[in-house]
């Protein structure tokens, strides 16, 4: 796959009331590109669709050459397994997993748990030795460090990223970014970042702004 | 506190009216089976006591003897006493009067002298009817029916005497209420029943100032003759009924125990899913001891509610079931009893209370949680979700405590130590789940399958959350076990005696009753004659009559009979002793052990004919008939000691071939050619009796089946409430597994696998405690309440349909969940600001 994400003419509605229309997106193979947008037009909504999780009102949406709107609910969730990878805002870590376990889940998904890849990525977001704890002993620093080793264990080509440093502080929110925009680049992934933060599109090669009518180049506010 | 419950705990309320209305429901059905039963055992008793009072009357006390009286002429010397204000004779006689429709009437007939009695036994002074001779009184033809024995019998009663039947003539009423009763003159009473000579008790009222105990001295009395205290019968109504009653309170107890575990399941899982609210609040400063007090008081409030409910709805239960079931629900302890239903404020109160009391205590692990949760970590969403857990030793001291006390003796004749034993077993065996599922997991490596590991590992570290759903398993479960064994072993016990005891095809009687059974009899002759009859090869006879061994306790019953080889002819328990040389050999039944102290070995003082005589226990047999005790000695000496040659009950052995109409038709002639109407003979075969036992046997647990599937539904409800609530509160877990790559469907398999496997890990806990708790209800319980024992039988076929009705619920349950919680959307939940 050589990740490469087409997004055309894409529209989203809850019923009588639109969210976003018309929209179109192309992210090359190991691009790192950030979307803004005010709060509530839809970025994370615009996500999902691109995962495949929610439905779509218009458009089709193609990652490296699948047009994953068509697929069955089953073959859009084998898709993700193998080829997307994402990071919360909320981190979402299961508080009953171990830190490796929760890393190492995409891989288990996919059957071929692979302990050595788990700890080489746990090495290189900085939490080698702490494979074993449980979520609950770590700080909010860690814990989305931990969720970017887990979207990054298999290797996925795409990255999808909301809103990643939305609960954490300025400081550990830059390291949190120098540290997804290094990886990211490392693995040759592509990157689509939503955030509010200029600070975090900042890394980006190419930032984008959502409207309700469309998505254009650029920061929000500028021409 | 009221703003918060109407700020927090409403809108939960409202956004979850099922799930509260359910844990509402619970308690209030708790309730009402508790109430209800307090309120008929306390009108039954009350009216018992009242009938009971009214027919003894209001003397200072009874002069008594045994059953069949003392000599008339203690009468004047009575009488005649300077302190003595009113002696007043009485004759009582138990027999059998025909209704219109020549069915048997039990009718309890009372012999007074009309010219004395009133002052003492205004209830049971005869009232004239309209027209009757003003002399009716003292006619020796004579009856008076109080109201139920009017209901069924008419103008001219026909009842049963020694020598046949009599007619007689109804010539008014008596006000006394209760079972079928009736009044004669003394003189005829004497006549008809063969009492010439004799009377059953004196009732004294002395002089105003005059000692009892002086009097007593100076009136010598004879040996036998006892003085009793007027309500000495409604009291020992009581004290033997009181076990019965015990046990049935116990078991509508039980019901508001699930009651209370299902509160326990609903404000757990209500807990454990406003977390983050609780979290909040305790950032804002709402203190742990803050947030105990309102989970506590959303418990009271949901006590408080169903348990008015709960009163009203057992009111309503108990004024049905006096109705429909007499006032001892089956159990045989207040025969003749319609009681009408007495509501008692103070008991109203207690078992109102006793609700809120229940659903508190069901709310208080969830409240400690909510007291003891990490603000911090709760917000993150990572909370261990063991926040309120026991410590780990309550469950195993629990288990320790309830197997000591399971070895105490009763207290009062009550096994409460035994109901506190059952209560320490369940508890402890629920507190023990999350350390013994620990235990199983223990030994198992995280496994490499990607949906058992996440089933695995949740179990192993967030056990405490499907610890409140496998309890309920286990709660529910376990008592289904504890009550399907022991009625179950005691069905069984009953059948495998009913075998012992019933050897013969068919048995004849002229009335079934023990109390009748002086009236009520057999010609001497007949055994003998039977015997010679066309197809029956043997015929036994048997005495049945009663001895007053304490004045607290009712009669022994004392059955006289041929036991050539005891092993074979009484269902013995235990070594047979010798007989020493010289000395009367009896047997005596396990109540006898229990309340006399009659071990095998000892001797016991039997008041026969006005004598003392002492008897040596040689065994002990089981007997389900008479609870009270009994006790089988020889015919041969029983006729030699007391003359008495009357027979009760003949049992007939056929010959092969045989046919039984002819056979009894034979034997109605017999009866007629020695002086007994044929016609008034009862047969009845011996799977009839065996039938019919085991019809009674059903009735007297219609009540608990009944208890034992409200206690079911009620965990089956809080399992489905439980696994609902969890699989919800799972949704953002879900939503990230959508976000990985699980498919609906892979979702579904892992909720579904997970309800599956604790359910079985909860169904085995369940059957393992039942087993438990039945070995106390059978080994301990039944022993001490009832003075019988029986033999453990395991239903494994019943026990296995339970265990597996209750997997088959609870992995449905968890599966209906999960569609519901997986559904399209699950992957939103992720949202933060969802």
């Amino acid at each position: 796959m050589n990740g490469h994400l087409l997004v055309e003419g894409l529209a989203k509605r809850y019923g009588e009331a639109a969210v976003f229309s018309d929209v179109d997106l192309t992210v090359a193979r190991g691009e790192f590109v950030a979307i803004l947008g005010e709060s509530g037009v839809g970025k994370s909504t615009l996500l999902n669709c691109i995962a495949g999780l929610d439905d779509v009102a218009a458009g089709r949406v193609r990652i490296d050459g699948t047009d994953i709107t068509t697929l069955p609910e089953p073959r859009q969730a084998l898709f993700r397994r193998e080829h997307l990878g994402f990071v919360f805002q909320a981190f979402h870590v299961l508080p009953h997993l171990s830190v490796a376990h929760n890393v190492g889940l995409p891989l288990l998904l996919q059957g071929r748990p692979d302990a050595t890849r788990v700890q080489a990525v746990l090495a290189a977001v900085g939490l080698a030795d702490l494979g074993q704890r449980l979520p609950q002993t770590l700080s909010g620093g860690q814990l989305q460090r931990v969720a970017i080793a887990r979207a990054l264990v298999h290797r996925p080509q795409l990255i999808l990223a909301d809103e990643p440093t939305g609960n954490l502080d300025p400081g550990t929110a830059e390291r949190v970014m120098d540290l997804l925009s290094a990886q990211v680049r490392a693995e040759g992934a592509a990157c689509v970042l939503v955030t509010h933060s200029r600070a975090a599109a900042a890394r980006a090669d190419r930032v984008l702004t959502l409207t309700a009518t469309g998505m254009r180049d650029g920061l929000p506010g500028t021409a | 506190m009221i703003s918060l419950l109407r700020q927090l705990s409403w809108p939960e309320l409202r956004h979850h009216p099922w799930r509260h209305g359910a844990a509402l429901l619970a308690v209030m059905l708790g309730v009402a089976l508790a109430f209800s039963v307090q309120l008929i055992n306390q009108s039954a008793l009350s009216e018992f006591s009242s009938a009971v009072r009214a027919v003894n009357g209001v003397p200072d006390f009874e002069l008594r003897a045994q059953r069949d009286g003392f000599d008339e002429a203690l009468y004047a010397r009575v009488a005649a006493h300077p302190q003595v204000a009113i002696a007043s004779p009485v004759i009582e006689v138990e027999t059998f009067a025909f209704d219109t429709r020549g069915e048997r009437v039990a009718l309890k007939i009372v012999g007074l002298d009309a010219l004395v009695a009133g002052p003492l036994s205004p209830a049971l002074m005869p009232r004239p009817a309209e027209g009757a001779d003003r002399y009716a009184l003292l006619a020796p033809d004579a009856i008076f029916l109080n109201a139920s024995a009017q209901q069924r019998l008419g103008d001219r009663v026909q009842v049963q005497t020694p020598s046949g039947s009599a007619t007689l003539r109804t010539q008014g009423s008596i006000a006394a209420q209760g079972a079928a009763l009736a009044v004669m003159d003394i003189a005829g009473v004497q006549t008809r029943f063969g009492w010439t000579g004799r009377l059953s008790r004196i009732d004294v009222r002395l002089h105003a100032g005059a000692g009892r105990a002086q009097v007593l001295r100076e009136l010598e009395l004879p040996a036998g003759v006892r003085a009793a205290a007027p309500d000495e019968a409604a009291q020992r109504v009581s004290n033997v009924s009181r076990a019965y009653r015990v046990n049935l309170t116990v078991l509508a107890l039980v019901a508001l125990f699930t009651g209370a575990f299902l509160v326990f399941s609903i404000l757990s899982l209500s807990v454990a899913k406003r977390q983050p609210q609780l979290a909040l609040l305790g950032v804002l400063g709402l203190s742990g001891r803050e947030r105990l007090a309102l989970v506590v008081a959303e418990s009271a409030l949901l006590g408080l509610a169903g348990s008015v409910l709960g009163l009203l709805l057992g009111t309503a239960l108990a004024a049905l079931a006096l109705r429909l079931l007499a006032g001892d629900l089956g159990g045989g302890y207040f025969p003749g009893v319609a009681p009408q239903l007495q509501f008692d404020a103070v008991s109203a109160l207690v078992y109102g209370a006793l609700g809120v009391v229940a659903a508190v205590i069901g709310g208080w692990m969830p409240a400690r949680a909510a007291q003891q949760l990490a603000p911090a970590q709760a917000l993150k969403g990572l909370s261990a979700g063991n926040a309120g857990a026991l410590p780990a030793w309550v469950g195993p001291l629990l288990l320790v405590v309830g197997v000591l006390l399971a070895l105490a003796p009763p207290i009062a004749e009550i096994p409460l130590a035994a109901y506190v034993s059952v209560a320490c077993l369940m508890l402890g065996g629920i507190a023990c789940v999350p350390s013994a599922v620990g235990a199983l997991l223990a030994g198992i490596a995280p496994p490499s399958n990607a949906l058992a590991l996440l089933a695995v590992e949740r179990a192993r570290h967030q056990r405490h959350t499907a610890t409140i759903a496998v309890a309920g398993v286990v709660a529910s479960l376990s008592l289904a076990v504890a009550l399907t064994v022991m009625v179950a072993s005691f069905r069984d016990s009953v059948t495998q005696w009913l075998d012992t005891v019933l050897p013969a095809d068919l048995y004849v009687r002229a009335g079934s009753s023990l109390t009748a059974g002086d009236v009520v009899t057999l010609p001497a002759e007949m055994p003998a004659r039977a015997e010679r009859l066309p197809g029956v090869q043997r015929a036994s006879a048997q005495r049945v009559t009663s001895v007053q061994l304490d004045p607290a306790r009712p009669a022994v019953v004392l059955i006289a009979r041929a036991i050539d080889d005891p092993a074979k002819s009484l269902p013995l328990i235990g070594e047979l002793v010798p007989l020493p040389a010289g000395a009367l050999g009896v047997f005596v039944s396990e109540a006898m052990v229990s309340l006399y102290g009659a071990a095998p070995g000892t001797t016991l003082t039997l008041p026969l004919s006005g004598r003392n005589t002492s008897v040596f226990v040689r065994g002990v047999w089981r007997d389900y008939a008479r609870q009270h005790g009994a006790i089988a000695m020889p015919d041969t000496d029983y006729r030699r000691l007391t003359g008495d040659t009357r027979v009760n009950d003949l049992a007939i052995s056929l010959q092969p071939g045989a046919n039984p109409s002819t056979v009894q038709h034979d034997l109605r002639a017999l009866a007629t050619e020695l002086g007994l109407d044929g016609a008034l003979l009862e047969f009845a075969s011996v799977s009839e009796i065996r039938a019919t036992s085991l019809r009674i046997f059903d009735r007297s647990f219609a009540v608990t089946y009944w208890l034992q599937a409200v206690a079911i539904a009620i965990g089956l409800f809080g399992i489905a409430a439980s696994f609902s609530a969890q699989v919800l509160a799972r949704r953002k877990e879900f939503g990230l597994l959508a976000h990985l790559g699980l498919t609906r469907a892979q979702v579904l398999r892992v909720v579904a696998a997970e309800g599956a496997v604790w359910t079985a890990a909860g169904a085995l806990l369940g059957l393992l405690l039942g087993l438990a708790v039945s070995v106390v209800l059978v080994k301990v319980v039944n022993p001490q309440s009832f003075h019988w024992t029986m033999d453990l039988l395991l239903p494994w076929t019943r026990l296995a349909a339970l265990c597996a009705a209750v997997m088959v619920a609870g992995t449905l349950t968890a599966w209906l969940a999960a569609r519901s919680a997986a559904g399209r959307q699950m992957a939103l939940a992720v949202k933060e600001d969802w």
